[in-house]
């Protein structure tokens, strides 16, 4: 009698099941995450009940404590970072401008700033704050 | 004669490749994503809403159309004719101004030291309290 020999080839394994969990994580991260540049410092913004959605785009100054300058996460002393950004709007002059100040840092390091983006041109300056919970 | 027919086999469309970039881009969105939850106070909008509104005029006193000022001492603590207030005195005499006048015009003169925390949390007592037109001001040296 002669037995036959069952396939030697292996059960091929569903990967479908896989592919829906990568394909649904994929999904999520694109659409919950933010990609940003990171500041080169610790910068925890106020906390404010009072705050709207963020707008994407734009480009973000990032003031800390000491009254440290970087500009889309690159530190930076303070004339050529505006130089930087007064280039950047005069191409642009719609360009949102982010101000993403430390919570404790000076007014007298941050308004001036503020002052001097807007002589500049820039039509639209925004402070990044954190939601505070109700 | 019978002829035997080749069964007919589909061929497999291999999955692997789209595993492999699919897997690719998880961990790139993964690793490249921030989780902040971030809002925002606009300072300058000149397309806004506020954009008209005319700049506060200098008085000499406490008139019908003036505004009501607020210091924002190094401390923290907003001043109003030179009195200490707390968040809650402090919505009191905005909307006191408010029942006055409805379009009154709120102005903040912050101190150079106190923090951007303290400022943004008189914003959102003005904001709370009814007002509309918030303006931001500073002392300048003369050149």
């Amino acid at each position: 009698m002669k037995l036959r020999r069952r396939d030697a080839r292996p059960a091929t394994e569903t990967i479908v099941a896989l592919i829906d969990v990568v394909f649904f994580l994929l999904i999520f991260f694109m659409l919950v995450g933010r990609m940003d540049a990171t500041s080169p410092f610790d910068v925890i913004p106020p906390r404010t009940q009072a705050g709207a959605d963020m707008p994407g785009g734009g480009i973000t100054v990032t003031v800390a404590t000491d009254g440290r300058l970087a500009l889309d996460g690159k530190e930076s002393e303070r004339d050529p970072a505006l130089a930087d950004l007064f280039v950047r709007l005069k191409a642009d002059p719609g360009l949102l401008v982010r101000v993403n100040a430390h919570r404790d840092a000076r007014l007298g390091d941050v308004l001036p700033l503020v002052a001097e983006i807007e002589r500049l041109g820039a039509g639209r300056i925004i402070f990044v704050v954190t939601p505070e919970a109700l | 004669m019978r002829l035997a027919s080749k069964a007919r086999t589909t061929r497999l469309i291999s999955l692997v490749p789209l595993v492999d970039v699919m897997l690719i881009l998880l961990i790139f969105f993964m690793v490249t994503s921030t989780y902040l939850d971030l809002d925002m106070v606009p300072m300058v909008d000149r397309a806004g809403p506020d954009a008209a509104l005319p700049l506060p005029r200098p008085v000499d006193g406490q008139t019908a159309s003036a505004p009501l000022l607020i210091r924002l001492g190094a401390d923290g603590r907003a001043y109003v004719r030179g009195v200490a207030l707390n968040p809650a005195s402090l919505t009191i005499a905005i909307k006191a101004r408010l029942a006055e006048l409805t379009d009154a015009q709120i102005i903040v003169l912050p101190s150079a030291h106190a923090s951007v925390q303290s400022l943004v949390s008189l914003m959102e007592t003005a904001s709370a309290a009814g007002a509309t037109a918030l303006r931001v001001v500073r002392l300048e040296e003369a050149p």
